[in-house]
């Protein structure tokens, strides 16, 4: 739909090159320094003997394992809350769907920390119940936290399948005289294979990619990350470190191209925009018990999470010692964190309209504007999110300790580590932007092809310039899908941990950053308590954000359906 | 308003897709001059190129080569908001967030008008269209018809040198489309605004234009006002896609002493007026329109000459339409204002006869397309 053979206007070619510079600078040039870096003697020992080192080996095997099990398990998960919630008639089901969404954007480690206070070998439930003493770290303890942390990521996406699944399909499986199961088995499930291959390929990013996970409930089961990880804070040694990134970039961005340009794009769901009926609810007894059993466990599962988190933080030692105090906060709020609050809060603050923006930014450009390589612009984009944030934070760190000089000339100055300009806080609000940007690209992209392109025609035609339109057509309209990016980038900035641990120098204390410390130490009081301070930030200030942006903006709350 | 201005000559206008063997030619050397205040219509079947054609005029695709002049000034390598013209689209395109008032609004507001100037002609033009209860309403309360006369409005209200139309009645159901068909009529030429109209709709076309430019597969096959496109239409294609045809076998086609055309058509030698190459053509085809050809019962059980048996017949109240199978092939036929009691029923042998100055002899289509792909 897009006007394929105008020329560019000056704004258009002007975001452009912003965008490029954006893009190469926060992204591109750390990636290709951890390939440079890689090369070096103790990096490409690491990187040529990916398969015949025996320790790599298992690393990447750990790894790989890692993905897929949580992969797995957690897009059936998902598959099966979204099941629930779009073809199961329940009560409560609004705050079913709520609580399940929560995990997405939990401070980390909130997760890892509950789940050995309650299941693990002196664990609330398994020791004070079952008199069980299970080892929960190394595999099994990672595949239960990350999978309760990730398939909410399957649930969202699969759930939105299932419901612009067209239902006349269903009703027409029934009227050629299948029984409900065979409709589900021959109807239902094939539509929503692209939405299992998207729900899997993403699960497996973000499994591979984690490292705050690894690094509290990991043992001695190690993975990329974590050894990458330690490459760093460990033998101090960059090349190593960039050797073990380079090894854990490949399957991620493998794993990525195939989720974004293959299974997408496989996807046969025929989004008419007008259902045409009610959708087929299940009526079977068997299988509602079922779904409604896996639904209830996993969501008691998840509150009982944050009720640990909620209760750990106000009393002495969640389950030795249950006596109710404030000595977390008070040690918290009494210094040991306030900077922390300060500068995470400050320096989110800063992030979260530049990476909306910019999101907004390449979601036009890819939708309206640009032709040839729209494709590989969008992926320009993604980047921040398709990189596992190790792999940024380690880039970040080779690139800028130092200013970056081409032929003796700075073209960008020292900006991470504790010698550079703002004492690195300019670096970590980079990692923010990138990172969160791809969030709001998305949006706006799903929001831009709703609205008929011919609104921004109209705008020309009535004499608007390429900058005007943006400003007083598109932006308006899209401005829902701007202040979500808003939120996501708020919430993700706030709770981001993997690339900063990288970034964060004595003047730039990050709460994230102090939770993982507290956390390395065994004070789980301070970690609940942290993350309670986290969430409520969160929800203070988002919702703060949303108000500001709603009262600030036009309403256009109504829907756009393009005239053709 | 004055009519001097606004006089827009398209040359040899061409846009391709693609490279190589993907190539896809969209419009193909499409010269067209319109004159100040005329309306102009585009007309031909999805994928002919009307669209695309508009579009470049509009400034919103760039074409492969060729040029388009506006008084005499080359707008090629300017963008759509520098030119002087209005578009009405076929989405209607209406800005979602802003009331009926902002949207007709909004073109002046972006030429930097006194807002107390704004306000009198946003009135005025509101008005004139009937819309002035609906200012401050939102585009999604408005019906099909009133968001159709919104987009109207906010295109005239800048007065621009040009309007042009992609569509904007298609999304209408047929009364407002007809009703509406009036309306655009009607302000066009008390305005007297130069405009490009683009349609599908062989009525629209007929209805609304002073020229019509038939086109197909990227190129013009006819320009002509309305009588010429329909009475002698340049092909069997354009006779095909604007209203209803017989092509009926001829034998003999040669010149006659008048100037005309002698053909014979079921054994009668008729004189006719001939498209210029139908002559040199193997086998002409002779076009009647359907409401040309009266139908009375034969006695006769056989049909003879000018005969045919009645293998279909549809009866309207205000006309009757006859299929007669001839020697000259399938024949339809409309009888207007029938009288119940004389219409022949199927199964019997029905004389038809048309007057020779209603026909017009053109070359087959085969030939016509043989020779296009030559040029």
């Amino acid at each position: 739909m897009k006007s394929s053979g105008a020329k560019y206007d000056i704004f258009t070619k002007l975001a452009l090159l912003l965008v490029v510079v954006i893009v190469g600078f926060l992204i591109v040039l750390p990636l290709a320094n951890i390939l440079v870096y890689s090369t070096q003697p103790s990096g490409s020992a690491i990187v040529t003997g990916a398969f015949s080192d025996i320790v790599t080996r298992e690393i990447i095997w750990n790894t790989l394992k890692l993905g897929v099990a949580v992969a797995f398990l957690g897009t059936v998960l998902g598959f099966i809350m979204a099941y629930t919630q779009a073809r199961v008639e329940f009560r409560g089901k609004k705050i079913f769907h709520i609580i399940n969404l929560v995990p997405i954007i939990s401070p980390p480690f909130a997760f890892a920390t509950a789940i050995i206070v309650l299941f693990g070998r002196s664990g609330m439930i398994t020791r004070g119940i079952f008199d069980w003493r299970p080892t929960l770290y190394g595999f099994p303890g990672l595949v239960l936290v990350l999978t309760l942390s990730f398939f909410p990521i399957a649930y969202m996406n699969l759930l939105g399948m299932l419901r612009s699944l067209d239902p006349a399909l269903d009703e027409a499986g029934s009227s050629l005289g299948a029984n409900k199961w065979r409709v589900f088995r021959t109807v239902t499930l094939p539509l929503l294979i692209p939405g299992f291959a998207g729900s899997f390929l993403l699960l497996f990013i973000e499994s591979i990619a984690d490292l705050a996970n690894p690094i509290i409930i990991g043992g001695n089961y190690t993975v990329l990350a974590s050894r990458a990880y330690m490459a760093i804070n460990g033998d101090y040694d960059i090349s190593l470190a960039a050797g073990y990134s380079s090894l854990l970039l490949l399957p991620a961005l493998i794993v990525f191209l195939i989720q974004r340009y293959w299974a997408q794009k496989k996807s046969v769901v025929s989004v008419t925009g007008k259902p045409s009926g009610r959708p087929t609810l299940v009526t079977s007894r068997f299988a509602k018990s079922f779904l409604l059993t896996v639904t209830t466990l996993l969501t008691s599962l998840i509150i009982l999470v944050y009720a640990t988190v909620i209760l750990g933080a106000f009393v002495q030692i969640i389950g030795v010692n249950n006596e109710f105090t404030l000595s977390h906060f008070q040690y918290l709020l009494g210094g040991f964190a306030n900077a922390a609050i300060k500068t995470t809060t400050f320096l989110a603050l800063i992030a979260t309209p530049i990476a909306g923006i910019f999101g907004m930014l390449i979601a036009w450009l890819v939708i309206r504007k640009v032709k040839r390589g729209s494709e590989a612009l969008d992926f320009m984009g993604m980047l921040g999110i398709a990189v596992p944030g190790t792999v940024i934070g380690i880039g970040y760190a080779i690139t800028y300790n130092d200013p970056v000089k081409i032929g003796g000339v700075t073209i960008f100055p020292q900006v991470a580590g504790g010698a550079a300009i703002l004492g690195g806080s300019i670096a970590i609000i980079m990692v923010y932007v990138i990172r969160s940007s791809p969030a709001g690209q998305r949006s706006g992209i799903a929001q831009l092809q709703q609205i008929d392109p011919a609104i921004e025609e109209a705008s020309a035609s009535l004499g608007a310039s390429g900058g005007k339109t943006f400003r007083l057509i598109t932006l308006p309209l899209i401005s829902g899908a701007f202040l979500s990016g808003l939120m996501y980038a708020f919430a993700h900035s706030m709770t981001t941990l993997s690339p900063i641990i990288f970034l964060v120098t004595p003047d730039t204390s990050i709460l994230t950053q102090k939770i993982l410390a507290e956390a390395d130490q065994g004070r789980y009081g301070n970690v609940f308590a942290l993350c309670c301070i986290l969430i409520v930030l969160i929800m203070v200030i988002g919702g703060l954000i949303n108000l500001f942006v709603r009262r600030t903006q036009v309403s256009v709350d109504r829907p756009m359906v393009a005239g053709r | 308003m004055s009519s001097k201005t606004g006089s827009l000559r398209v040359e040899r206008l061409t846009k391709e897709f693609g490279n190589g063997k993907e190539k896809v030619v969209a419009v193909h050397k499409l010269s067209l001059t319109i004159n100040p205040g005329e309306f102009v219509t585009l007309l031909g079947p999805s994928g002919c190129g009307k669209t695309t054609a508009l579009r470049m005029i509009a400034g919103f695709e760039t074409p492969t080569s060729g040029e388009v002049l506006l008084d005499g000034e080359n707008l090629v390598s300017m963008t759509p908001d520098k030119r002087p013209m209005g578009m009405v689209f076929q989405s209607y395109a209406l800005f979602p967030h802003m009331t009926v008032f902002d949207n007709v609004a909004y073109g002046l507001r972006i030429k930097k008008m006194s807002s107390a100037e704004i306000k009198s002609a946003v009135a005025e033009v509101l008005e004139s269209m009937s819309l002035s209860h609906l200012a401050n309403r939102a585009p999604n309360q408005l019906s099909g018809g009133q968001q159709q006369r919104v987009a109207l409005a906010r295109a005239m209200v800048v007065r621009p040198k040009v309007l042009l139309f992609d569509e904007p009645l298609s999304n209408l159901d047929a009364k407002l489309r007809a009703q509406m068909r009036i309306e655009i009529r009607n302000i066009q030429r008390r305005l007297g605004i130069t405009s490009i109209f683009v349609t599908h709709d062989q009525d629209e076309a007929m209805s609304l234009s002073d020229r019509i430019v038939v086109m197909r597969n990227a190129v013009v096959e006819q320009v002509g006002n309305p009588d010429e496109v329909y009475r002698r239409p340049a092909s069997v294609f354009v006779a095909d896609f604007i209203g209803r045809s017989n092509f009926l076998k001829v034998e003999g086609a040669k010149k006659a002493r008048s100037g005309k055309a002698s053909v014979v058509v079921g054994g009668v030698e008729l004189e006719v007026a001939a498209q210029e190459d139908a002559l040199t053509s193997k086998h002409p085809v002779l076009l009647v329109r359907p409401e040309s050809i009266s139908v009375t019962a034969s006695k006769s059980a056989k049909p003879g000459k000018s005969e045919g048996v009645v293998s279909n017949v549809v009866f309207y109240g205000n006309h009757v339409e006859y299929t007669l199978n001839t020697d000259e092939g399938v024949i339809l036929a409309v009888v207007s204002d029938p009288i119940y009691e004389e219409i022949v029923p199927v199964g019997r042998v029905a004389k038809y006869s048309f007057d020779e100055d209603r026909a017009w002899l053109l070359p087959s289509e085969s030939e016509q397309a043989t020779k296009e792909d030559q040029e």
